[in-house]
């Protein structure tokens, strides 16, 4: 009898915070923004394109600028603007003495000081930043619907691309002697981070989409190396930090967003800890002379 | 020239035994063969964390050596030169380095635009002697500009690295492995994209570092030019052969080092057959 | 034409930006050689926790950011020892930790105020001393590093695989790279911020490396080139009259572009280069004097010249702008279009700071920032604190030591706007006794209106019956508003007033259990934040959010709600029409 009283209870604690709508949608935009920050991550890790996840968003602030001053639809600017980010940083990426990262950092940061100078003028409507950022908590409709339209673009995508992908990442020069364009397969992946932080940040918050993207894939990466299985395990790993993260910020009270990011960092040192013992003990010297 | 032989005479110098990865518990006995080997290997085993790459590896390489490493892109070569270079642990077996290593890197767009003079990468080679809190001064200035002159680079010091030819750069590297003081040199791909001409001058003065002692790994996936070393180690994963080339590249050998992407033109009698690779084995970079 | 130059905190500002020079266009040329853009970018990012901490425990804040960055770079050393993750995904790892940790040190932990925002923003207009000389360190200890250590980290990127073979297997120089990084982009801080840092620290030298083959001639024009950029964009800044941290980035990011297009112009084309870059610099010029300087205006002055007064908000600049009339210059720090948050003052108001006669600031902690204007443009200005002679204070929420005791939002009590009037009019006759009987008669006129102010609203919330008299707002800060009127506050969304603070999944669920349970019929948005939140809470909850308060500063222009009368209105109209299910308003007559 007890023991029902225990289970009851449990089973309350578990269900208590899914009565709350506000919960449900935010399991929901995490749970489809896990789908893409896993699969499309994982490309992320392996590109080494994290620059690009953590930056890009700035770059939808001139975007936001600009159409407000030109009296188009906010989302329009935003998408250009950061769809214009990831063709300057995909050019400036080809010249071969500067690299990805360098490429990034020039576009961002011209890119995000253009908008503070163009938000001075008088005509710029007040708030505009406050467009940039979600919260998890303040998930809309419109957000829910734009991240399944997200997720579904990014997998598409990505199946389609797969093994271009692979091909182009394992060895970029003997790439084109498979008849793989670097050049496309390169722009695609830009644009798809592009558009995920388009979609991610409004609901999530810019904290939440660096670590959706890098967080879970960089994980999975340590436990697996197939890029197939890698996907499965970032997947699963950011759904189950999501509902980690959320439940912490129910019982804890800890600002959500953090706390799901906080889970996800913590995962990864988790699992970067334990994969190092055991190299370590793999490496005691009586293997070496097995 | 008289740098030179102050510089080589130098290898003969027996040096301290500098154990880059692990030093064999009680494995020494067993291989005291008369020249010691400057480094060998027993069912060595590496991978990066996942399976292991490439297993049971077994050679020695002796002063005077010249190896050639052969086998298929992807075939686990690279790993193994950087399980020499203490780059790689290994995942099992015994790896057991007793002199110092030196590595020829494969040429990268990303080094072709490094902001270096050849001086500067020869000068890479004192770092390994110096504390970290130290910068290089007029002595190691002076033994890399030697050491440039030794491989025939003494008036282009001062030129950008990748401002010259693909020979030159590959000397370069080698006066940086002088610099270092290394008797065993890890060059992978060194002939890729050099004229005939150029390959044949790099191979004379590899085959003079040889003859002063030092010893020599040359990984490759052409299998007319592994005829030229004294040994030849074939590698697909998994160490096919090992032994002079002679005796050692049959078709049988070739074929499980190639698997059955391999055309092979039969030649007369055991000995080695002329074989055809498909294209993509060549065009690299 | 030079005569920016020529203003004492411009001067500074130029100091600060030749030594940054030389530390930032040093180690640019290492960040961009070894491709570590991020981590530059990063370690200035993650100062933030640091940032909370030191105003939350009371220590310097230079200290908390340093500490942090020390942090950042042992934690990245640390990690990438882990072969199968990329030096930039830890990057990422690291900085996000670092930012988690801030976001709940600044909601949960110290519930912090505003004033950190400005400290992650920084203007070079407002350079102190302290702030050169932790620059110059910096830069001296870059210089050395560079010149001790430099062959390793060339050695190293340019042969990775080799490292070992090399003797690099010390990860010593490695970690000092990156712990001088993280020292140089923090005492940039100050100077341009956390998101402009990249401007002096990347794009200059990633325009060089365009042109330079070697190490030397590129380390050599990269300095150069920063100083050129940072020197004109601050001269320009100031001409134009934008902030100049984000000139410089605009300028840097320009030239870059430039150079990267030239190179890829055929030869005979690229001959025309020196004419181009001739004719780019002309109308950078150009721009420049064709701008209405920033500084002349206010510094013509004459002996019947108007009194020049600084009112750091929008609200107090309304209050003054009345009361002085056509005998007082005012102007006002906070646009009502830019949030205080990512706000870098503009070189005028520096000027004009440094002008004026009086500075009025709100207090309580609300403007702290403004402090720092007064000091470094070395103005000798009167600041009067109207937070100090104030007939209501309620108690402050936040918590740590920099934390205020009273609550800021003060003037949504006509109460206390009544006395700060009254404190400005006395302030002004004391300056100039002669206008005395102008600016009482301002005053008065307006305690006039005041009055009505209040009696309207009072009457206004009492037509609602008490028990729906409840309110839920975006943050606190309308404790003054309820207490006055005699409204119930229920609670707010944002747990403190920082723009990274972020309620928790624990906190809405108790509020929206709150609201259901108290029967609560409206959730406030705010003008100045995002309404995702109150709609979410309004959703589940049934009740309405679909009427926003203006609650940091006044109504751009355009809005019901540019001066505080009509904001006042606009909100206790917002509050009836919501509280009273849109059945009922307030509008208020003779404002």
């Amino acid at each position: 009898m007890a023991d029902g009283i225990h289970v009851a209870a449990a089973l309350g604690w578990l269900t208590d915070p899914w009565s709350q709508p506000i919960m449900v949608r935010a399991f929901v935009e995490v749970a489809l923004l896990g789908v893409v920050g896993g699969a499309l991550g994982c490309w992320i890790v392996f590109y080494e394109l994290s620059y690009g996840a953590e930056s890009l968003a700035h770059s939808i602030f001139p975007g936001l600028v600009i159409a407000a001053l030109l009296g188009l639809p906010l989302l329009l600017g935003g998408a250009l603007g950061v769809l214009v980010a990831a063709v300057a940083v995909f050019l400036a990426g080809r010249i071969e003495k500067i690299g990805r990262d360098t490429a990034v950092a020039v576009v961002v940061t011209s890119l995000f000081a253009l908008g503070v100078l163009l938000a001075l003028s008088p005509d710029s409507p007040p708030g505009i930043s406050g467009l940039l950022f979600g919260d998890i908590l303040g998930v809309t409709d419109s957000d829910l619907a734009m991240a399944a339209v997200l997720a579904i673009v990014v997998l598409v995508t990505l199946r389609l691309l797969h093994g271009r992908l692979l091909a182009v990442g394992f060895d970029r020069s003997s790439a084109k002697g498979l008849g793989i364009s670097a050049t496309i397969v390169d722009l695609v992946l830009l644009m798809l981070l592009a558009l995920a932080i388009l979609v991610a940040v409004q609901g999530l918050g810019n904290l939440l989409v660096v670590a959706v993207l890098v967080g879970p894939s960089a994980t999975a990466r340590l436990l697996t190396n197939r890029i197939s299985s890698m996907m499965a395990v970032a997947v699963a790993v950011a759904v189950a930090s999501g509902i980690g993260g959320l439940y912490l910020s129910y019982y804890a009270k800890i600002a959500t967003g953090a706390s799901i990011a906080g889970v996800m960092v913590a995962v990864y040192l988790l699992v970067a800890l334990i994969s190092g013992l055991r190299n370590r003990s793999a490496m005691t010297p009586n293997s070496a002379t097995t | 020239m008289g740098a030179r032989a102050v510089r080589l005479r130098g290898f003969e110098v027996a040096r301290g035994a500098r154990e880059s990865v692990e030093k064999p518990t009680g494995g020494g006995a067993s291989v005291a063969t008369e020249p010691a080997p400057l480094a060998f290997t027993r069912d060595l085993s590496v991978g990066y964390g996942g399976p292991a790459v490439i297993v049971d590896v077994t050679f020695n390489i002796s002063p005077g050596d010249r190896i050639g490493l052969l086998g298929p892109n992807g075939g686990g070569k690279s790993t193994l030169l950087r399980a020499l270079l203490g780059d790689l642990a290994p995942s099992g077996g015994v790896i057991n380095i007793d002199a110092s290593v030196a590595a020829l890197p494969q040429t990268e767009r990303s080094r072709l635009d490094y902001p270096v003079s050849a001086l500067d990468v020869a000068l890479m080679g004192t770092l390994s002697r110096l504390p970290w809190w130290r910068r290089p001064g007029r002595a190691e200035r002076r033994q890399a500009l030697d050491a440039l002159a030794t491989v025939g680079l003494g008036d282009l010091a001062l030129r950008t690295f990748g401002e010259l030819s693909g020979g030159q750069r590959q000397r370069v590297l080698i006066a940086r492995a002088l610099v270092q003081d290394a008797r065993l040199l890890l060059l992978d791909e060194p002939f890729s994209g050099l004229d005939a001409q150029t390959s044949e001058r790099l191979m004379t003065l590899l085959d003079e570092l040889a003859s002063q002692g030092c010893g020599v790994i040359v990984a490759t996936h052409d299998v007319e030019q592994v005829q030229r070393w004294d040994l030849v180690l074939c590698l697909n994963h998994h160490q096919i052969a090992f032994g002079p080339p002679a005796t050692t590249l049959t078709s049988k050998v070739l074929e499980a080092t190639y698997g059955g992407s391999i055309v092979t033109v039969p030649g007369d009698g055991d000995g080695p057959s002329r074989v055809i690779l498909p294209p993509h084995h060549h065009d690299h970079g | 034409m030079l005569e920016p130059f020529t203003l004492p905190f411009v001067q500074r500002a130029l100091i600060e930006v030749l030594i940054l020079a030389v530390g930032a266009g040093l180690l640019g040329t290492w960040i961009v050689l070894r491709g570590i853009a991020f981590y530059a970018h990063g370690v200035g990012t993650a100062s933030f926790p640091g940032l909370v901490l030191a105003e939350g425990l009371g220590f310097a804040a230079a200290l908390g950011a340093l500490g942090t960055a020390g942090i950042f770079a042992i934690g990245v050393t640390a990690l990438h020892g882990r072969r199968r993750t990329g030096y930039d995904s830890l990057t990422a790892l690291v900085l996000v930790g670092c930012l988690a940790i801030g976001v709940i040190l600044a909601s949960d932990v110290f519930r912090s105020g505003a004033s950190i925002e400005t400290l992650l923003f920084g203007s070079l207009l407002l350079i102190s001393w302290q702030d050169v000389a932790i620059a110059a360190a910096a830069t001296v200890c870059a210089v050395a590093g560079s010149l001790v250590l430099g062959h390793r980290w060339m050695a190293a990127g340019f042969d990775p695989e080799s490292a070992t073979a090399l003797g690099l297997r010390s990860k010593v120089p490695e970690f000092v790279l990156l712990a001088l990084i993280a020292l140089a982009t923090v005492s940039a801080l100050s100077a341009v911020g956390a998101l402009l840092a990249t401007a002096l620290f990347v794009v200059p030298a990633a325009t060089t490396r365009l042109w330079t083959s070697r190490m030397r001639s590129w380390q050599i024009s990269t300095v150069a080139l920063v100083a050129v950029e940072a020197t004109a964009g601050l001269w320009l800044s100031v001409k134009t009259d934008a902030p100049p941290g984000a000139t410089i980035g605009v300028l840097a990011g320009v030239v870059f572009a430039a150079a990267a297009l030239t190179r890829a112009l055929p030869n005979q084309l690229r001959r025309h280069a020196p004419v181009a870059a001739s004719l780019a610099l002309l109308a950078i010029v150009g721009i420049g004097c064709g701008s209405s300087d920033a500084g002349s205006n206010a510094a013509a002055s004459g002996s019947a010249a108007p009194i020049v007064v600084v009112a750091a908000t929008t609200q107090i600049g309304d209050l003054v702008t009345v009361v002085g009339g056509s005998e007082v210059k005012a102007s006002t720090i906070l646009k009502p279009n830019s949030d205080p948050h990512d706000y870098e003052p503009r070189p005028s108001d520096v000027q004009a700071t440094a002008d004026a006669k009086l500075v009025f600031v709100n207090g309580d902690n609300l403007d702290a920032w403004m402090e720092k204007i007064v000091n470094e443009s070395g103005s000798d200005a009167k600041t009067i604190d109207l937070s100090l002679g104030l007939p209501v204070k309620l108690p402050g929420e936040s918590e740590g030591a920099g934390a205020s005791k009273f609550d800021p939002h003060w003037w949504h009590d006509p109460t206390n706007a009544e006395a700060a009037v009254l404190e400005i009019r006395d302030s002004l006759v004391a300056v100039d006794p002669s206008a005395k009987s102008s600016f009482d008669a301002n005053a008065d006129a307006y305690l006039r209106k005041l009055a009505v102010l209040k009696a309207s609203i009072t009457a206004c919330i009492e037509k609602i019956p008490s028990a729906d008299r409840k309110l839920v707002t975006d943050h606190d800060a309308f404790n003054y508003f309820a207490t006055a009127f005699g409204i119930e506050l229920i609670g707010a969304i944002i747990p403190s007033q920082a723009t990274q603070a972020a309620p928790s999944a624990g906190d809405l669920a108790q509020l929206s259990k709150l609201i259901e349970s108290e029967n609560v019929k409206a959730v406030f948005p705010e003008s100045s934040l995002s309404p995702k939140l109150a709609d979410a809470i309004a959703q589940q909850t049934g009740a309405t959010s679909k009427y926003t308060l203006y609650a940091d500063t006044l109504g751009a222009a355009g809005s019901t709600a540019t001066t505080y009368l009509t904001m006042m209105a606009a909100n206790a109209d917002a509050v009836v029409r919501g509280l009273s299910g849109g059945r009922q308003s307030c509008s208020i007559a003779g404002l």
